[in-house]
């Protein structure tokens, strides 16, 4: 098996750290407002656990593309694209079709990724203080 | 009169869908060439491949979050919005 690349590692934990804790905000905003149930919480399991693993398999291509020339980096990436795409579709509709899955839980943590990365650069100075682990 | 009004419903609908969907194909392509030009950086300075790994990543996460908004619209307009135009139209006639 190969190795993970150091920067693929840390950037995964990072973001695995974020959408935890936006999943336990959205539980507790469920909770306040009185609209808790089981469903919340299996819809917010599947789509947090599919955004995590999306951006881990992003990782991992771009670390095997990296190594490869650049037309044919460009097609790995495009093809795993596509397919990481294929797998939220599958979610997005496992989520709205199943009733044992909330609509909203299951949709928003998809964008769980985006709002890590957008909040970054406040977390970008303590993480090269301490030597970028 | 009213199967046509539903049929034209769900035409809508699915024909939305499939146009959001279009939006998913401008990530593939921005990516591919994210990595292709770091490729290109990394074997011009291998020294900074960690640093553009990272800065790719993070890229690569940001390019893709269009192609997510196309994603949740396709599916809330095949999954949910033909019931609630349904609904709408047979209350409208009500």
């Amino acid at each position: 098996m190969k190795k993970i690349d150091p920067a693929v590692k840390r950037e995964t934990i990072y973001v695995t750290s974020c959408v935890v804790i936006l999943s336990l905000i959205m539980q507790a905003v469920f909770l306040i407002i009185g609209k808790w149930d089981y469903t919340v919480l299996l819809g917010n399991l599947l789509s947090g656990g599919v955004a995590v693993l999306n951006f881990f398999l992003m990782g991992l291509t771009v670390q095997s593309a990296v190594e490869l020339e650049e037309k044919e980096a460009r097609n790995r990436m495009k093809t795993s694209m596509s397919l990481r795409m294929v797998l939220l579709v599958i979610t997005a509709a496992l989520g709205v079709g199943l009733p044992c899955f909330s609509i909203i839980t299951s949709l928003v943590p998809l964008f769980f990724v985006r709002i890590a990365v957008a909040v970054r650069p406040l977390f970008n100075k303590y993480i090269e203080a301490d030597g970028g682990k | 009169m009213l199967e046509l009004a539903i049929g034209i419903i769900l035409g809508g609908c699915a024909l939305g869908a499939g146009c959001a969907m279009i939006a998913g194909i401008g990530p593939g392509i921005g990516e591919g060439n994210a990595v292709a030009k770091a490729c290109e950086a990394i074997g011009r300075q291998p020294e900074s491949k960690g640093a553009v790994t990272t800065t790719m990543l993070m890229g690569c996460a940001v390019a893709e979050t269009t192609g997510l908004y196309a994603l949740v619209i396709a599916i809330l307009l095949i999954f949910l919005a033909p019931g609630r135009f349904v609904n709408i139209l047979l209350n409208a006639i009500r």
